[in-house]
């Protein structure tokens, strides 16, 4: 009897091994669930699985979500682990800076094409030909910050708050680069950790600086503390704040009228209705997650359908998906994607506002074909 | 400047619940209870769930949270610390650890990553003192928190109750040679140091939001306080906490309070945030290095 169960169990487990492995390509999703970016992770996940189960016919992909945490480690140690399991023709890469970073060279020395929403410049600066950028970069975001701030709210003086994350220096280095090329002054910058939450000293200092409009570049708590705390100390100076702020889970932690007159910069924002493609996908999100998307999450869409495309014109393996991406034009659901040669993808950038009413914001501002500076 | 120490009274306030439980564990078992920072996220999450429910001010919901979280202490004495209590503190400070992370995943998991708002105490705005405005909610912060701590120290100075806990964490073998029941105060001091903690994450919820990953932060503000005030000290614990809070409100709001270091070379570096947290880092080891018992001595021996 032992030896007719070992028999079964020996055959049992030699039957996988009889079907030919990986005949199924697979997109392993990365992303940071866990940790302070878990709430721009989760979008990006769920964006990325929504695309992976609208994949075009004949295109059948296989994925694994994991939790990639904070630590560039902890991704790096994901990365390896899905590029091992088997074929693998693209990997929906975490949004976190120091995490790309630390994937590049596994990335390169494997050539598998990351796919990211992440928004640190120095991830396509790298020259690694595997990145690829499906949000706007700060080079374009920052550009549109500033320009707003310069161009509609007629600001000389800024004030900046950004978070001291890699994401957050990133932002702040091109927020200066942008204000000294529209000839304006900052009068108050600090750098602020993800765990600091009282924000009045900070919005103290920048208050006695008296500066036009105040700009944020923060990530998504650290957005709300600061505008909650600047709301309840009727802080005067227009605030404009960074792509987190646009996120509906930001906006429901603070009630309507601590939004009145502030704006946000983004690559979009679906909820904000007024396409019908964006309003169909806004509609599936909403059912299959229960929650709200953002433009992240439509970003890692646009990103994997993009891939998904590829695929579905022919490119198999991770070399022809990389080319593919390389030379090909995506129209999204947000905007209209094409590499710059450097895996850039995302070129357009929006700026929306709340009027205190509700927490839906309206687009105000559309900027596309953001060129990066020369400099 | 009464506005500000008001905000670093109200956030030290809170931090000083965390503390407390923290070191009432340690005094009861000689062990670190690191879940004791995802406790204070619990009780964050509890209001905010329990306010779905009844949209009532934060405070009307206290005793619900106290009551809940003393219940999740115990199930936290039963699974991380009485299965392994004969092994080397080492043992349950990892099984603290363990638990502190299923407790992440599963708020994770229930909530979602994103933030979230708590209901604010009693009502939300500010109030006029004079000439300056404060926040309401820090106002409620203080006194609850006050309330809480003069509770503990009357229950835990001038009742029987008080004599037990204390008998037992000066000297476990002693009290239970005097027929008190040891593993049942230990078992209660969990449930007293979870209640406390989750008073703290119901404080903090409305203001500075709640997220599954909270606990790792303040879990480190807890050790820092114990650290600075005393290991095993109660008292340090508090002041430990204010001076966390010192660094984190008032000091970069010095030139605000000051001008005149406004205009200091490098004035806006010097009183950063990111200044404020490594000048704390470097009283934290000025402390162990100059005073390791802390500033309020030491009653426990052992540091895990």
């Amino acid at each position: 009897m032992r030896r007719l169960v070992g028999l079964a169990l020996c055959l049992g487990l030699a039957l996988p091994a009889a079907t030919p492995v990986n005949a199924e390509t697979s997109i392993p999703i990365l992303v940071p669930i866990t940790g302070f970016l878990s709430l721009e992770g989760t979008s990006q996940r769920n964006g990325a699985v929504l695309a992976l189960r609208n994949a075009p016919a004949g295109v059948t992909v296989k994925y694994e979500i994991s939790d990639t945490g904070v630590a560039p480690e902890v991704a790096v140690n994901a990365l390896e682990r899905a590029l091992g399991r088997g074929r693998v023709s693209a990997v929906v890469a975490s949004m976190l800076g120091t995490q790309m970073l630390a994937m590049l060279p596994v990335a390169l020395e494997q050539k598998v094409p990351l796919v990211t929403v992440s928004g640190t410049a120095a991830i396509t600066e790298r020259g690694n030909p595997y990145v690829f950028r499906f949000f706007p970069g700060d080079a374009v975001v920052k550009a549109a910050h500033v320009r707003y701030a310069a161009e509609e709210l007629r600001a000389r003086k800024l004030a900046v708050i950004y978070q001291t994350t890699a994401y957050g220096q990133s932002g702040r280095q091109h927020i200066a680069d942008n204000a000294r090329r529209h000839g304006l002054e900052i009068v108050f910058e600090e750098g602020i950790e993800t765990q600091v939450r009282d924000m009045s000293p900070v919005l103290g200092k920048a208050r006695a600086a008296n500066p036009d409009v105040l700009l944020l570049h923060l990530h998504a708590p650290s957005t709300a503390l600061v505008i909650r705390q600047a709301a309840a100390t009727s802080f005067s100076a227009p605030i404009v704040a960074g792509s987190a702020m646009h996120q509906p889970p930001t906006a429901a932690l603070l009630e309507p009228a601590e939004l009145k007159g502030v704006c946000a910069e983004t690559n979009a924002s679906p909820v904000s209705g007024g396409d019908p493609a964006v309003d169909r996908f806004l509609e599936q999100y909403r059912r299959e997650f229960g929650s709200e998307p953002d433009g992240f999450a439509l970003g890692q869409y646009d990103g994997t359908m993009m891939v998904l495309e590829a695929m579905a014109r022919g490119a198999q393996s991770p070399a022809e998906i990389t080319r593919a991406l390389h030379s090909g034009i995506h129209r999204g659901l947000a905007m209209t994607y094409k590499s710059d040669g450097r895996g850039n993808m995302a070129h357009s950038a929006q700026i929306v506002c709340y009027d205190g009413q509700t927490r839906i914001p309206r687009v105000v501002k559309r900027y596309d074909d953001i060129a990066p500076p020369s400099n | 400047m009464l506005q500000v120490i008001v905000n670093g009274v109200a956030l030290g306030a809170a931090y000083a619940l965390l503390a407390l439980g923290f070191v009432l564990i340690l005094n009861a078992t000689g062990a670190v209870n690191f879940a004791q920072g995802d406790l204070v996220m619990a009780g964050g999450l509890l209001v905010v769930a329990a306010s779905m429910v009844w949209p009532v001010p934060a405070i009307v919901l206290l005793p619900l949270v106290l009551g809940l979280m003393a219940l999740l202490g115990l199930a936290l004495s039963l699974l991380a610390y009485f299965p392994l209590k004969s092994q080397p503190p080492v043992a349950v400070f990892i099984s603290t650890i363990a638990v502190g992370i299923m407790l992440q995943n599963t708020a994770n998991a229930l909530f979602g990553a994103e933030p979230r708002a708590g209901p604010p105490l009693l009502t939300a705005g500010l109030v006029e003192l004079g000439p300056v405005t404060v926040s309401r909610q820090a106002l409620a912060i203080i006194a609850v928190a006050a309330l809480l701590i003069v509770v503990q120290h009357v229950l835990f100075r001038h009742t029987r109750l008080g004599r037990v806990l204390r008998a037992t964490a000066q000297d476990r073998e002693m009290a239970e040679a005097l027929g008190i029941r040891v593993n049942t105060v230990i078992a209660g001091t969990f449930a007293f140091a979870a209640a406390y903690a989750g008073a703290a994450g119901l404080l903090l919820s409305n203001t500075f939001f709640v997220t599954p990953s909270d606990g790792s932060n303040y879990i480190l503000k807890a050790y820092i306080a114990v650290v600075i005030g005393g290991w095993g000290s109660v008292v340090g614990a508090l002041c430990g906490a204010m001076v966390i809070a010192l660094f984190e409100v008032v000091f970069p709001s010095l030139p605000l309070v000051l001008p005149g270091l406004a205009s200091l070379p490098g004035a806006s570096w010097l009183f950063s945030q990111t200044m404020a947290t490594i000048l704390l880092y470097v009283v934290l080891l000025a402390v162990l290095v100059v005073r390791p018992q802390g500033l309020f001595g030491e009653t426990v021996q052992r540091r895990a």
